[in-house]
């Protein structure tokens, strides 16, 4: 079945569903601009085809059933089926069954605890294979076996520290401790995890909070007198964006495992840097997040431009198997899976708030988000 | 950020709305008698291309976009393979003054039911409702079909990976490493290239 499109210069719209208001405005914001920035891009070479793409947006407040409910007005008052969005998992599961019923098409650029697989949905940042696995054997090498896990209390931390703690085991580590705390945490609310870090001594904090709190658990680790050189924090989820919220001291040598960091040296990403700065402030840093919602929109109008529809039937095959140039090096997006094939980085951040380069992955990793390729059994 | 919300008239077009029929095949197997043409002309009313065929075949056609047919005792038995194995789009047709037997209605596992005369409207809404279940139950088979690979996949791997580390001499987390470098050399999933070390594997007996 063929959908006709009559010559017109009537706008291509799409939805587009961050946070920028709420505790997780702090990094949904920047995914925003991302988004906003590669669609200026596409407008001003011209469009799609002769039509520009025209974002409708709306603004969930960090409120995970908001996000279900936008999705579903965007859909079916404003007829669009192509939507950008979604940070927490929560939020993405909010989304799914609206997506899924209605034939729609979410673009999903945020790193996430994999075992998901939904034809809604293209999800265009890292999974498990694609950060933990590396990062749990760079910490083991470089700090030692004992692990301390915090995180916020919601599905992603729990799923994510699940699958690193299988990680940590199997290869001969231990978790020394493991707690969780509220989305809003308050400074108070982190004194008696450092109490508990200071008797128990790990080797390595892992920390899978995310929004608002990430700073406020930097800041109470440095009141504690901790040091990064002995005992890091090392995270999936704290880019340049919650550095530079918590101040280049307080982040400085702690340590990620990223995609994409700000000042990757590649044609792709200068264009995208000067853009993306010139627009929102030569200070302002880039991060792993934004380099995804950027990159994604990228290749929807690659796709538009050959199915000239927004019929999510004739978008997804087109999308799947297809290669872009991304700021974080070529990437494609797996045929089988509709997950992307990403390259694997792990940064320390150093003096300037931006993350040195630890490690770097030879080529870009497939996606696996069942980790089916990889020997930990994973229980849920 | 400002929040926009600008709905343009009639540009609404989720899932199986209106203005996509145009480009759609319809089979209508009914008596053509009054109540069969008046059902044809509102199916045309949607601008889909309309096939009339009578009597019922054998088999039900299933190389339409969307099927109309008359509810008869033996509906169930006219489809290839199981019932509702989600080929076409299925809509029952009651006939005028026939009897309705429940069973048989169940068993034939329409995504919708219209009942003859037809009357204005109802034609159009059974194809919206019956095209929009048709296509989710399509998407969800489809993800379902995923899953059930990924889990065969997670067995054959299995076995490759013990035939590696007994072929090779490998431990475990090496088996794996080998099997993830050769599926990338050879641009084939790691499932694809378990499944083949596994049949030569047993093909050596």
């Amino acid at each position: 079945m063929l959908v006709k499109e009559a010559k017109t210069e009537e706008p291509w719209r799409v939805g587009v569903l961050f946070s920028h208001s709420g505790f997780m405005a702090v990094i949904e914001d920047t995914q925003l601009r991302g988004t906003l920035t590669a669609i200026d891009e596409i407008n001003d070479n011209g469009g799609i085809n002769g039509r520009p793409i025209e974002p409708v947006i709306y603004d969930p407040g960090s409120e995970t059933a908001a996000f279900g409910r936008h999705a579903n007005r965007m859909m079916v008052e404003d007829g669009i089926s192509t939507i950008f969005g979604c940070y927490t998992s929560s939020s993405r599961k909010s989304v799914l069954p609206v997506v899924e019923r209605l034939n729609g098409l979410l673009w999903y650029p945020t790193l996430y605890e994999g075992f998901e697989f939904s034809p809604n949905i293209i999800y265009t940042g890292a999974g498990p294979n694609q950060n933990s696995v590396e990062l749990c054997r760079y910490l083991m090498e470089h700090y030692g076996k004992r692990f301390y896990f915090i995180g916020s209390d919601y599905v992603y931390p729990r799923m994510s520290n699940k699958i690193m703690w299988e990680f940590v085991r199997t290869n001969g580590g231990e978790v020394v401790g493991e707690q969780y705390l509220n989305l809003r945490a308050k400074p108070k609310d982190f004194i008696p995890v450092m109490k508990d870090i200071k008797e128990t001594q790990p080797d390595v904090i892992f920390s899978t909070v995310v929004g608002e709190a990430t700073s406020t658990l930097y800041q109470a680790y440095m009141d504690c007198g901790f040091d990064p050189k002995v005992m890091p924090i090392a995270s999936l989820t704290t880019t340049e964006a919650e550095i530079s919220d918590m101040g280049f001291d307080v982040g400085e040598g702690h340590i990620t495992a990223a995609p994409y960091f700000d000042g990757l040296e590649s044609e792709a990403n200068s264009t995208f840097s000067a853009r993306y700065k010139k627009r929102y402030g030569a200070d302002e840093p880039t991060n792993m997040c934004l380099e995804a919602a950027y990159f994604q929109v990228h290749m929807f109008a690659k796709a538009l431009e050959e199915t000239n529809s927004l019929d999510t039937d004739l978008l997804r095959p087109t999308i799947l198997g297809s290669e872009f140039e991304a700021p974080q090096g070529k990437i494609s997006i797996n045929q089988g899976c509709s997950h992307a094939d990403l390259w694997t980085r792990i940064g320390k951040v150093n003096r300037g708030g931006r993350f040195d380069i630890m490690y770097e992955s030879k080529s870009r990793v497939s996606a696996d988000p069942y980790l089916i390729g990889y020997s930990r059994s994973i229980a849920f | 950020m400002s929040e926009h919300k600008n709905t343009a008239p009639g540009s609404k077009s989720v899932g199986g709305s209106p203005k996509k029929f145009h480009d759609l095949s319809v089979a209508v197997i009914t008596k053509r008698d009054d109540h069969g043409e008046n059902l044809i002309r509102e199916i045309q009313k949607t601008r889909a291309k309309v096939q009339h065929i009578w009597p019922i075949p054998e088999e039900i056609p299933t190389d339409f976009d969307i099927v109309f047919c008359e509810l008869v005792d033996d509906l169930p038995s006219r489809f290839k393979g199981v019932p509702g194995s989600a080929h076409v789009t299925f809509i029952v047709v009651i006939p005028a003054n026939g009897t309705m037997n429940q069973k048989v209605l169940e068993n034939s596992v329409p995504h919708a039911v219209i009942h003859l005369p037809c009357i204005a409207d109802e034609v159009l809404s059974a194809m919206i409702v019956a095209r929009s279940h048709f296509q989710y139950e399509r998407r969800l088979r489809q993800r379902i079909e995923k899953l059930d690979d990924n889990l065969r996949s997670m067995k054959t791997i299995e076995r490759a990976k013990v035939i590696m580390m007994q072929t090779k001499n490998l431990n475990e987390e090496e088996a794996y490493k080998q099997l993830r470098r050769r599926a990338m050399q050879r641009r084939v999933t790691i499932g694809a290239l378990a499944s083949s070390i596994v049949d030569s594997q047993e093909l050596l007996g």
